[in-house]
């Protein structure tokens, strides 16, 4: 009976003792989460946030759990091409909800900041489809018609309106490889487009070492400057590696091969991009940042890119500039 | 062109700030009592060596992370095990109790700092593994349950019970 009475007394000063944890604990996590918010505050960030991405660019196969959701603010900046000024800072507000355990839908705005001055080479006006050797004028795909080449451009524009949808069919975890399909619909002013993905991921050495690979296709159209739409379709594909080398950090490589094709049919181009991620994931956010830098073996497989986007193995053009990087914070809830 | 070097420099200083608190919602002393209430514990801790580290890994098909092994002989006969497995972003910290048998008693998650599945800390989880022996099955989604949100940890901890019941038949049993 006696050991009865202090077995009681123990399980009593136990559950005490892991109450006043408890407690400790709730101080924590608002702590944590107040902390968290003033960050994003003070980084500029809307709060709101997304499943945890270990790449800055590869999307890997975890997805937001059901009845869960996830703010995530995505920061990107890019920036020069082959003469002058041209940077563009880019920013994804985005709201991800988790439908099913395999299926997670996100909405998301897309708005960037564009800088130029004197980087679009100029045609020869007696031979159109040839370059004015050595003149530039302010130009590209986010400078406004109508603005006078002459002088710099600087513009934020709020872009479009995305719905993004991603089943899984094999867990990384529980099969040998993770498999999931992606779909994303934006709409904007000045273009509509579709785009589909499939996702793959690998896990070793206790889910620590991860591999991804996306390949993607995206058919746009785009505003023509006559007016009506221009069609352009983008083969794409994106693998990475990421190991968690200490307790909340993974750090890894990340590759990129972007195809365009004019009006989804005429192979324009081939541009390739490599760099590093690091990435810090945490109990109620995470933090992502890559680089990426174009390599000088791009390809340029059209007259009008050989002509007007080459340059010294790079490809620019309307569509890539030498230097990416990336800034993904999110905010699970 | 000075633009995007603020967005870096911030998202930097946001990566270095510091990181999660370090919660423990057991200690050892509670863990031990909270298994095996009552009993003394004597420490008893085993270094694998290098054959026995591949026979449990032979046996469990899971791999041996550390070749220590903390482990405390129970009063009255029994085990309790200290160990860790990996989670999706530390390590989670469990203990188990074994009967003189090699049979589960109770498992107890001593830390778990992850995103998703704090559930994995409620006793219907846990009871689980309740009974079970290295000659049980032991598959996540067959014999354990998985967590919504929290798959890596689920089967991570079912492996780790898995290998700790491979380690009691090479380590400790004889």
């Amino acid at each position: 009976m006696r050991a009865f009475d202090c077995a009681a007394i123990q399980r009593q000063k136990l559950a005490s003792v892991r109450q006043q944890y408890l407690s400790l604990r709730v101080m924590h996590r608002r702590m944590k989460f107040r902390s968290a918010f003033a960050a994003a505050i003070l980084l500029g960030v809307s709060t709101v946030h997304a499943h945890e991405a270990i790449f800055s660019w590869t999307y890997t196969t975890d997805l937001t759990p059901k009845g869960h959701g996830e703010f995530e603010q995505w920061i990107t900046t890019r920036w020069e091409k082959a003469h002058g000024s041209y940077s563009v800072v880019e920013f994804r507000d985005e709201f991800e909800y988790g439908v099913t355990d395999n299926f997670q839908l996100a909405l998301y705005l897309n708005h960037h900041y564009v800088y130029a001055n004197d980087d679009f080479p100029v045609a020869d006006p007696a031979h159109p489809k040839k370059l004015l050797t050595g003149v530039y004028e302010t130009g590209g795909e986010d400078v406004h018609k109508g603005h006078n080449p002459a002088k710099p451009f600087d513009s934020y524009h709020f872009e479009s309106v995305s719905l993004e949808g991603i089943y899984r069919f094999l867990s990384p975890y529980k099969d040998p490889v993770g498999l999931a399909l992606y779909f994303e619909p934006s709409v904007g002013d000045q273009e509509t487009e579709l785009e589909w993905k499939i996702l793959l991921q690998k896990n070793w050495l206790e889910d620590r070492l991860v591999w991804a690979l996306n390949v993607n296709y995206e058919l746009e159209y785009e505003k023509a400057d006559e007016g009506g739409y221009e069609r352009a379709g983008m083969f794409e594909w994106f693998t990475g590696f990421s190991y968690r080398f200490v307790r909340n950090w993974s750090g890894g490589l990340e590759f990129w091969n972007h195809h365009e094709f004019a009006d989804a049919t005429v192979h324009e181009h081939s541009a390739y991009f490599l760099g590093p991620t690091i990435h810090y994931g945490g109990e109620r956010w995470w933090a992502t940042l890559g680089f990426l830098q174009q390599l000088p073996i791009g390809q340029a497989f059209s007259q009008d890119n050989k002509e007007f986007a080459a340059h010294d193995g790079y490809i620019f053009g309307d569509e890539h500039e030498k230097y990416y990087v990336r800034f993904r914070v999110g905010i699970n809830f | 062109m000075k633009a995007e070097f603020a967005f870096v420099a911030l998202p930097v200083s946001a990566l270095i700030a510091p990181s999660a608190f370090a919660v423990q919602y057991l200690t050892v002393d509670q863990a031990q009592h909270a298994i095996f209430a009552g009993k003394s514990f004597t420490a008893s801790p085993v270094k694998l060596t290098a054959v026995q580290r591949k026979a449990i890994e032979k046996a469990s098909d899971v791999r041996v992370l550390h070749d220590e092994q903390q482990v405390w002989r129970v009063s009255g006969g029994g085990w309790f095990i200290v160990d860790e497995v990996v989670g999706k972003h530390e390590f989670i910290t469990y203990a188990a109790g074994l009967n003189a048998d090699g049979s589960v008693k109770q498992i107890e998650i001593m830390d778990y700092r992850e995103t998703y599945g704090g559930q994995i800390r409620d006793q219907k989880w846990r009871d689980q593994f309740v009974g079970k022996t290295s000659k049980s099955t032991l598959k996540l989604d067959r014999d354990v349950k998985n967590i919504s949100g929290a798959t890596l940890s689920c089967l991570h901890i079912t492996d780790g019970v898995k290998r700790l019941l491979a380690f009691y038949e090479i380590a400790l049993k004889h």
